[in-house]
């Protein structure tokens, strides 16, 4: 561990910094430090297979989600209905 | 104490992406989905007493879902004039079926691929109830709403090193969470 903590990141902060890599915000120091840490570590570099497939299942699923104004409209229609209930 | 509660406080915030995304996908209309997803809320509200804690309240909410879904086709056909799916289904419950097949198997109208997209699609929502609400709302944001971090942080005032925790947090979560059916 203290190898790897001496090339620059520890196993918590590889982890951290192969998620910010899935968007691709990593800087070139931190891109460098994490393939260093990657070459190294075992479970790290397994980590970052599956955070990678991750990446490509959302990127596949296409998900459409509603925007909080939109959730908003269907809390507001809920509590109308619910208020005309209760005055009956 | 039941196995299933139900507490419509917080489906909007548990159920609202899920049943959008089931809806978008079969009616393709922003407006439309919608519509449908806040009627099945209304819907819900009005039929808590049927609730029996057998089934899950998101099955329950799926189930009342497609009725909806299914209602909104029969309109449209019947806006249409379309007689000629009363000639060949004069049975009202095969008329049902046959809607049912057509408008909540997409597969009719798309590959096959499009399916099993949209099947992962609600695994992944579905994966996303396991988050807290601070990790599901800066997941969402940045991943599938692709906001800038900065945005992020701005709106929700976090700093960038918190954020990429938080994501990185929830992203084991879900890999953890798909990784039996999906990897
Ligand atoms: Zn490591």
């Amino acid at each position: 561990m203290n190898l790897k903590s001496l090339l620059g990141l520890n196993c918590d902060e590889a982890a951290t910094a192969c998620s910010k890599a899935q968007y691709k915000e990593t800087s070139l120091r931190e891109k460098l430090k994490l393939r260093l840490h990657l070459f190294f570590c075992k479970p790290c570099k397994e980590y970052s297979k599956k955070n990678q497939k991750l990446s490509l299942l959302i990127k596949k699923a296409k998900i459409q989600t509603c925007s909080e104004v939109e959730k908003e409209a269907y809390r507001q229609r809920m509590n109308n209905a619910g208020s005309h209930a209760s005055k009956r | 104490m039941a196995e299933n509660s139900i507490d419509p406080e917080k489906w909007v915030d548990r159920y609202a992406d899920y049943l959008f995304n089931y809806t978008i996908v079969r009616v393709n209309d922003r407006e439309v989905a919608n519509d449908i997803v806040s009627e099945t809320f209304l819907a819900g509200l009005n039929s808590m007493k049927n609730f029996k804690g057998e089934a899950t309240e998101r099955t329950w909410l799926i189930s009342i879902l497609k009725r909806k879904i299914i209602d909104h086709y029969r309109r449209i056909n019947s806006n249409k004039g379309q007689a000629e799916v009363k000639m060949n289904f004069p049975d009202s419950e095969n008329e049902g079926e046959w809607l049912e097949e057509k408008v909540l198997d997409p597969s009719h109208r798309n590959a096959e691929d499009q399916m099993e997209n949209q099947e992962l699609g609600l695994a992944i929502l579905k994966c996303m109830e396991q988050l807290n609400e601070k990790q599901a709302r800066i997941f969402k944001m940045k991943t599938i709403e692709g906001l800038d971090t900065e945005t992020i942080c701005n709106e929700l005032n976090i700093s960038p090193s918190n954020l990429w925790v938080i994501i990185h947090r929830a992203r084991t979560t879900l890999a953890q969470c798909l990784e039996k059916n999906w990897f």
